[in-house]
């Protein structure tokens, strides 16, 4: 699942006829003061300005101003960008037109295996949370698409008017279009309001979601993702996708402030376990990682390199399943370098290493692993007759 | 017994180099269990028409590749089950094609990163046709003592570790690839191993869920229990445990579930399978699911660890009651073995083979190549040079210094002759036509032979002859007009007394200034002196004195027209690269440089 901002979000529903109120994605106070000039609406709205940046809470950490002009705007936006808050620095604000409206209302399009959810409430904003049962649900089987008729009838069972139900059905079906068409997972419009000016529905907030493995099929998705931690990747998260993008097989890292415990495991599935199995026997998780699919050598070199920078880390969890294909010399080959090559930077000192796999070529794998406690690794190989987890338990001592 | 893939299944594969290794995989399992193999056609349009080789025991088959999936069920009408390895841009059309081919029951899809949409499409347009649709990212599915499809199972020593050449009573369905394998071992070890082990994949929505499966391992009255390894995200693993419970199953089933870190995660953090989400609301939490499990009277492990002696109390409560009876296991000697390679063979030291080729000379097999022994490495670094290594691998040994001085004003001096001669021509010619560096340079090389370049053996052995024999230049001048002929190494096309050869005077008074013993260049001297006072071009040419010097040397005769074909070499390529800077045109020779002495023109007979 890949996060896409509210600029890029917004721009995809407007793409499939949704109306959302003006706005312009910015790096600079300057840019909005020239900006003003070409765009009368900055001139003549009230203004909103926002952090465009996957933050959560904003209103709380003062990153979302109201009721501004362009000028109380420009001053906003100069105050927000650069802001540091955890790892993140605010480097873009959205600043859109302010709508002026009485009630708010909640229409989602929502996954599910065999379709899709499309949700609507008469009510919007936090209300709706605390109001779960006023949302109302239309399933659609993927291929299908809603007819205007069953979204009309859905609205008029979430309690629109007659007046509002053809419009609301109308805005659903758009965004149930956009939803369908960009390959989207989620996509939430909270609230959708009827400005006091006309009478047409426009979408205030979104959340979009979008699958990023369609990517290939959507060649003006020119947006980056955001990441969905709501904090930025890390220097070393972001060497390790950059690796991932290029190699058949894949590598991931994902740090956690505060561990003790470093996880080097093989397999999207074992990792997992691994990661449990940790948290089970009360260790504390310096890292997620995980390579998969018979990734090069080199790939698994850098991983090793990144998970041995970890801070103040005391295990090191090599753990794997008995693997299909991939190679165990090779990819161990990759690690005992990474090993190595962080011993000769210093890292590595009083850390235990524990290694448990199986898979094409272990013995070999697991002979070169075992070889590396006469260069004075503390490292403790076992082969596929030890259960999966049970490194986990020697290396926390509860067995 | 087994379930979606047995003794009939026939497979074809769409994709390319990751299906035929998949197909080498399943080749290995087929031979282990002793039937054909179970692979009857691949398709893939880039090669359509040609043929993919699949080794099988000891001996290789052929399996040809199609365009469509339509020509592949026509030609092999017993083809009832597909396996996708094509690309995630593609897969869809793929899998689509396959499920509309009337002779495809079951769909396997191993590729990954399909977009949600097309796996739902698939599994939408499976349903609709009464068929199955597996994955996308799924392993594969195999069938103890049946079948195998895909690589699920890894590598040959470890199908007969899990004991897959026969079927247990445990059903195996996993989303992860590693960990199905990982089960399989399990069950091969703390029970009498498995029935049928599906990847279903890791995605969010595979196209066919844990019920659908389990329904079917219900149906399979040697499936005794069935073992699902889950992830939290979605609610396939609820659907699950429901049916379980839902009325009293025959099977029994045990469960573990993965994702209970992500309680103690900071919020928002997710990882692993790209179905292994947890939803907004907590629902598909991997507590939820474990409790679900649970509920429903399942074996819940606390911890994957806890899983292997889980299995066990369930086989040793199933031999108990008499539904399962132990199988013994088979003795080392028995045990599938797949043939081995020559190389496994001569590795373990059973094997022994007759050199194709002996060299003595030269290895590489190392880290880098070694002449006679010597690492080139610790050659250039201890200062040796070109004419050291040309003395060890035509001669196996390491001149000295001063021999290689001797080899290297040789080379200098034989480099090239100008475009005229017999090879620079060769070679300038081919250059013209447009032909390559290695064909024009061989062009130029052929030239080289008793007329041009090449008398430098035949000079050496006739002057070594006669030293050896101790000859007088008379005697000898006798011998070879009696039995060989013209002597190699005397006599210049153009140089004569009053024009002597440049490089010849060079030579012979470098090396005579060296204070050496020359017996055969004294010799050739000799000899020179008696022919050119009978004729002036009768001199001792460059060929004769280089292969004096050369015997003197101590060089093997034999390798003694490879001074001149090495220098000259030199020469050609340099010609080759100078005629292609030039970017020059093709040459001919005009036609009054032909003396045309053929009949005149005439008219030609009836033919009798």
């Amino acid at each position: 699942m890949a996060k896409v901002l509210e600029g890029p979000g917004m721009g995809l529903m407007k793409k499939w006829g949704i109306v959302v109120p003006n706005f312009v994605v910015i790096s600079s106070a300057d840019e909005l003061g020239k900006l003003g000039d070409a765009h009368d609406w900055l001139k003549k709205s009230t203004l909103v300005v926002k952090a465009h940046e996957a933050l959560g809470s904003r209103f709380k950490l003062g990153l979302v101003k109201v009721g501004l002009d362009l000028q109380g705007a420009q001053a906003a936006a100069k105050e927000m960008l650069g802001r540091q808050v955890g790892s993140i620095t605010v480097s873009q604000v959205i600043v859109s037109e302010m709508v002026p409206h009485t009630e708010e209302y909640y229409v989602a399009v929502k996954s599910t295996r065999e379709g899709a959810e499309i949700l609507l409430a008469n009510c919007g904003g936090i209300e709706v949370e605390s109001n779960w049962d006023r949302v109302k649900k239309l399933a659609v089987e993927v291929g299908d698409t809603p007819s205007p008729g069953a979204l009309e009838r859905l609205a008029k069972e979430a309690g629109f008017s007659s007046e509002l139900a053809p419009k609301v059905a109308d805005f659903a079906g758009k965004l149930f279009a956009c939803f369908d068409s960009e390959d989207a997972q989620y996509l939430e419009v909270n609230p959708m309001v009827v400005p006091a000016s006309d009478g047409q529905l426009v979408a205030l907030d979104a959340v979009t979601l979008l699958d990023a493995d369609a990517r290939f099929r959507h060649p003006d998705w020119d947006f980056p993702f955001a990441a969905e931690f709501g904090r930025a990747y890390t220097k070393h998260e972001l060497e390790v996708m950059a690796v991932d993008s290029k190699i058949k097989g894949s590598v991931k890292f994902i740090e956690i402030p505060g561990g003790d415990t470093a996880m080097l495991p093989a397999g999207g599935g074992a990792s997992v376990y691994y990661s449990d199995a940790v948290v089970a026997r009360g260790g504390r998780l310096a890292n997620y990682a995980e390579y998969s699919g018979d990734p090069p050598d080199w790939a698994v070199e850098v991983l090793t390199e990144k998970v041995c920078s970890l801070p103040r880390i005391k295990h090191i969890i090599v753990g794997g399943a008995i693997a299909n294909f991939t190679d165990v010399k090779k990819t161990f080959g990759g690690i005992i370098a990474g090993f190595r090559k962080a011993k000769g930077e210093g890292k590595l000192n009083g850390v235990q290493i524990w290694v448990r796999r199986g898979g094409p070529r272990e013995k070999e794998g697991l002979e070169a692993m075992r070889a590396l406690r006469d260069e004075g690794f503390d490292i403790h190989v076992f082969d596929r007759h030890t259960p999966l987890t049970d490194i986990v338990d020697m290396a926390l001592q509860k067995k | 017994m087994s379930i979606l893939a047995n003794k009939d299944t026939r497979v074809v594969i769409q994709g390319g180099a990751a299906g035929l290794n998949a197909a080498r995989r399943m080749a290995e399992f087929c031979y282990m269990i002793k039937r054909p193999l179970n692979v009857e056609a691949f398709v893939y349009p880039p090669d359509a028409g040609k043929t993919n080789e699949v080794p099988y025991g000891n001996g290789l088959l052929t399996v040809p590749v199609y365009k469509t999936v339509g020509e592949a069920t026509a030609h092999h009408p017993q083809i009832n089950t597909s396996l996708v390895y094509i690309g995630a841009d593609r897969a869809c059309a793929a899998g689509m094609e396959a499920l509309n081919d009337p002779k495809i029951q079951v769909v396997s899809m191993i590729t990954e990163g399909v977009p949600e949409k097309d796996a739902k499409l698939l599994a939408r347009h499976a349903t609709k046709l009464g068929k199955i649709f597996n994955g996308p990212s799924s392993i594969g599915v195999i069938s103890a003592g049946e079948c195998r499809l895909g690589v699920i199972g890894g590598a040959f020593d470890n199908l007969v570790a899990c004991k897959l050449y026969r079927e247990g009573s445990f059903g195996v369905i996993t989303k992860s690839g590693g960990l199905s394998n990982e089960i399989i071992w399990i069950c091969s070890q703390f029970a009498d191993g498995i029935t049928t082990a599906i990847g279903i994949g890791g995605d969010a929505y595979p196209g066919t869920d844990y019920v659908t499966y389990l329904e079917m391992f219900e149906q399979d009255p040697q499936t005794k229990a069935v073992v699902i390894v889950g992830e939290m995200g979605g609610e396939l693993e609820e659907r699950a445990a429901e049916w379980y419970g839902a009325k009293k199953r025959r099977i029994k089933l045990l469960a573990v579930v993965s994702g209970f870190c992500q309680e103690s995660l900071p919020k928002g953090m997710k990882f692993g399978h790209a179905g292994a989400k947890e939803g907004m609301k907590g629902e598909g939490s991997a507590r939820s699911k474990a409790d679900a499990f649970k509920k429903a009277g399942a074996t819940v492990p606390e911890t994957f660890g806890a899983l292997g002696p889980a299995i066990k109390a369930t086989y040793e409560e199933l031999v108990k009651s008499g539904l399962v009876r132990p199988i013994p296991d088979l003795s080392p000697e028995d045990l599938p073995k797949l043939p081995k390679t020559v190389e496994e063979g001569m590795k373990t030291g059973e094997v022994m083979v007759a050199p194709l080729i002996k060299t003595t000379i030269s290895d590489d097999r190392g880290d880098e190549p070694c002449y006679d022994g010597y690492p080139a490495s610790e050659l250039i670094n201890k200062g040796y040079e070109i004419p050291h290594v040309i003395g060890l691998l035509w001669d196996k040994r390491l001149i000295s210094k001063q021999e290689a001085e001797i080899i290297k004003r040789i080379m200098m001096l034989s480099a090239d002759h100008g475009p005229c001669v017999s090879g620079a021509l060769g070679t300038i010619i081919a250059a013209c036509a447009g032909i390559g560096m290695s064909q024009s340079v061989a062009a130029g090389l052929i030239m080289i032979g008793p007329r041009f370049g090449g008398a430098v053996t035949d000079a050496g052995r006739w002057f070594k002859h006669a030293v050896d024999n101790k000859m007088s230049v008379d005697d000898f001048l006798a011998y070879m007009k009696k039995t060989v002929g013209p002597v190699p190494g005397i006599g210049h096309r153009v140089k004569s007394v009053r024009n002597p050869d440049k490089r010849v005077k060079e030579l012979v008074g470098y090396v005579k200034g060296l204070g050496i013993k020359t017996p055969h260049l004294d010799f050739a001297l000799e000899v020179e002196k008696v022919t050119s006072s009978k004729k002036e071009n009768l001199i001792l040419n460059v060929d004769g004195t280089m292969a004096a010097v050369l015997v003197d040397l101590g060089f093997p005769v034999d390798s003694l027209n490879g001074f001149f074909i090495l220098s000259r070499t030199i020469g050609l390529i340099g010609h080759w690269v100078d005629q292609k800077r030039q970017d020059s045109r093709l040459i001919r020779l005009f036609d009054y440089l032909v003396n045309y002495a053929a009949p005149k023109r005439r008219e030609v007979p009836p033919l009798k």
